[in-house]
């Protein structure tokens, strides 16, 4: 299966990543609905790129109760219609990546939209291991 | 929708905080950013008031792109009267706070009065909080901002350092470090009000019609226009590549601007910084990041961008990288504006060197140019003196016609001698000397135009001031050098009404008159737009620009041509007609 990989020394910080996500998926430009996290900040020991992104573990699917959370064409996919707001799969993903919802919750779709935004390729959709 | 509709207006004074609607009628006529925040301060500043009272306002103000997938839309303007000058001061910082503060719900801040002690505003959706910041005061912005993001995590901070508590006139305005509100003073209007910090944290978002259909639009025109060939140096290079440029073409500030090359040049040049590149920082939404983030010998700084290489390196007579860093650094971090505390430094040097009065700074000397920052910001030593900026020295000690100023702001990295557009951008521009109102070097010093001459300069300036007039007001960044047609597509399609290009024309000329005229109101006149005697008697001697001068009666004649062309007096003042038709 192919997912997001994140190349920490090619990003920029600029956030469109988060952007395109949360326009595509949730219908706003909100960075914080963004289903991949992306933080590019000044400490006092100088610049620190970290990136988080859905890497297909599908820790979310095997812990989902109610298997809201279902692999589809290779790519996850989220039944609404089954989900019983527990918020198991927003605590137990590795990544953070999983966004609670006022009802329900959002994955990575794999809609490439961030990585189609993405102005130096820092988002690649590679193969992994699964 | 584009706008929140809010505007949250905060009393240090009283303490209390409260949020009105934004004025939808100025909203049309002035956009957002510079445009509007000038608009509130024309309308709510008494004439004539003291920059550093507590009857002075600080507006922060993001505009109807802001927050959202349009490029390079991240900055914020910062407004206020400007304690250096007197005039209206409007500065535009890059990072990430203006779209945090959107998504917070709010269009703008207006920030009255002051704090009977030292505090920073916390701003987080709908709760506003003056907290204290004494535990703060006394510290510099880096470590500021540190404490505060320890404290708080996820939020965006905007802070000064000594150098705004103290009060100075080059005093500004850091955020994320490295991204500054410059210059005019407005971190000393932060100082005089006691206001240490501000930070914002906002959990909302922004919706614009047919979203999917707006960002594929967008990314279209990201790769197409912004992404091309006439932007992408500022990834590629960054400004440090314009120290190329002006090396050969002459205008190159060197030794405050007794010269127009510098020897040692290629010290500082775009090569030099890229050797000591460790990444590329964006602002909000930049698909460009020209932000250098570099590391040498234990320093460490974002930048330094070309305005700091050629006012705190060539004119200082320093070609040495790491100094220039480590300079760039201290006033970053003391929260100080590079271009005036470059500029100031080097008139002392020059002073000394002279044997006019001696400061203890000369040309090329690293050890004492590392002590200025620290000393000015703090005003202990010699920088008590250089913390009052060139035209206040030169008013005290001498060397006014080589005080390199115009409206008592310290002039950028263009000589005027080599570009005489340049000279003319500087005495028109309404905050004093700034190159980011008009920036015509690129057109004749660096460009195709005959950078010695006066045809064509007035029309010239004219235009491009009006044009960022705007394009400050909706918000964009300078370097992308997107047209007025391609901007009013955008906002179009934003806003969900059809805006012209020949409508955003007229929007940036109004802006760029009720800034002229919220200085007329404060006194200014033709007298105030001339230059240091400098540019016009003495003669560079080398490079390109070997022997030459601005004349001062080109320049006259020029200013005269720049007056008729705008629709104001001799004297430079707007006239009825002029106001009328832009409904001023």
């Amino acid at each position: 299966m192919k997912a997001l990989v994140f190349h920490a020394e090619k990003c920029i910080g600029c956030k469109l990543c988060h952007l395109a996500c949360s326009a595509q998926n949730e219908g706003e430009f909100n960075p914080r609905l963004a289903r991949l996290k992306i933080t590019s900040r000044y400490s006092r020991d100088g610049l620190v790129v970290n990136g988080q992104t859905c890497d297909l573990c599908l820790k979310c699917v095997e812990e989902c109760p109610v298997d809201a959370i279902v692999v589809k064409n290779e790519r996850l996919s989220f039944l609404d219609e089954l989900c019983n707001d527990c918020g198991i799969c927003v605590e137990i993903c590795p990544h953070q990546v999983i966004i609670k919802k006022e009802k329900g919750i959002g994955v990575c779709v794999q809609c490439r939209s961030c990585a189609n935004w993405c102005p130096t390729e820092a988002l690649t959709f590679e193969e992994v291991k699964n | 929708m584009a706008y929140t509709g809010k505007i949250l207006r905060v009393n240090l004074s009283t303490g209390k905080s409260t949020t009105e609607p934004l004025n939808e009628e100025w909203a049309r006529e002035y956009l957002g950013g510079k445009g509007l925040s000038i608009k509130y301060l024309y309308e709510e500043l008494k004439p004539g008031l003291d920059p550093l009272s507590e009857n002075n306002k600080l507006i922060l103000m993001t505009g109807p792109l802001t927050g959202t997938i349009v490029p390079n839309t991240g900055k914020l303007s910062v407004a206020a009267k400007s304690p250096a000058t007197g005039t209206i001061l409007d500065c535009s910082i890059g990072g990430h706070f203006a779209p945090e503060l959107k998504y917070a719900g709010y269009d703008a801040v207006i920030i009255e009065g002051k704090a009977k002690s030292p505090v920073y505003l916390y701003i987080e959706d709908d709760k506003v909080e003056l907290r204290s910041a004494a535990e703060l005061w006394g510290k510099g912005a880096h470590e500021t901002e540190h404490i505060i993001t320890e404290t708080l995590g996820d939020f965006i901070t905007m802070a000064i350092g000594q150098a705004g508590e103290n009060l100075l006139p080059m005093a500004c305005i850091s955020s994320e470090l490295y991204r500054q509100a410059g210059r005019g003073g407005i971190g000393a209007v932060m100082g005089s009000k006691n206001l240490k910090a501000v930070s914002v944290r906002g959990t909302g978002g922004i919706k614009v019609p047919d979203i999917r259909k707006f960002s594929a639009a967008l990314n279209k025109i990201k790769r197409e226009d912004t992404m091309s060939d006439d932007n992408i140096w500022a990834y590629t290079d960054g400004t440090p590549n314009i120290v190329d440029l002006s090396q050969d073409a002459g205008i190159l500030p060197t030794r405050n601007f007794q010269d127009g090359t510098f020897e040692d040049y290629d010290k500082i040049h775009s090569e030099a910084v890229k050797g000591v590149l460790k990444a590329k920082k964006a602002c909000f939404a930049c698909p460009l990041g020209c932000g250098n983030y570099v590391e040498k010998g234990k320093t460490m700084v974002e930048g330094p961008e070309y305005e700091t290489l050629a006012l705190c390196g060539s004119n200082c007579g320093i070609g040495d990288l790491e100094a220039v860093i480590e300079f760039n650094r201290l006033c970053d971090d003391y929260g100080l504006d590079t271009i005036s505390a470059g500029n100031t430094v080097a008139f002392a040097m020059e002073m000394t060197e002279k044997g006019i009065h001696d400061f203890g700074v000369r040309f090329g000397e690293a050890a004492m140019y590392l002590e200025m920052p620290g000393l000015i910001a703090k005003k202990e030593g010699v920088g008590a003196e250089l913390s009052r900026g060139v035209s206040a020295l030169a008013d005290k000690y001498g060397g006014k016609e080589f005080a390199m100023a115009v409206k008592k702001l310290e002039i950028p990295g263009y000589e005027p001698r080599g570009s005489w557009s340049m000279g003319l951008a500087y005495g028109t521009a309404d905050r004093g000397a700034c190159h980011l109102r008009a920036w015509p070097a690129a057109e004749d010093a660096f460009g195709d135009i005959d950078p010695l001459t006066i045809d064509g300069k007035a029309k010239m300036v004219i235009d491009m001031q009006d044009d960022n007039s705007v394009k400050f007001s909706a918000i964009f960044c300078d370097f992308w050098a997107l047209s007025t047609e391609r901007m009013a597509e955008i906002l179009s399609l934003a806003l969900e009404r059809e805006i012209t290009a020949e409508e955003l024309t007229v929007i940036g000329e109004r802006v760029y008159n009720l800034a002229r005229l919220f200085n007329e109101r404060e006194g200014f006149d033709r007298k105030d737009d001339y230059l240091p005697e400098r540019i016009y008697t003495e003669k560079l001697s080398t490079g390109f620009t070997k022997g030459k001068l601005l004349p001062r009666e080109e320049y006259e004649k020029m200013l005269s041509e720049y007056y008729q062309l705008r629709g104001w007096d001799e004297k430079g003042l707007i006239t009825e007609a002029k106001k009328k038709e832009l409904d001023l």
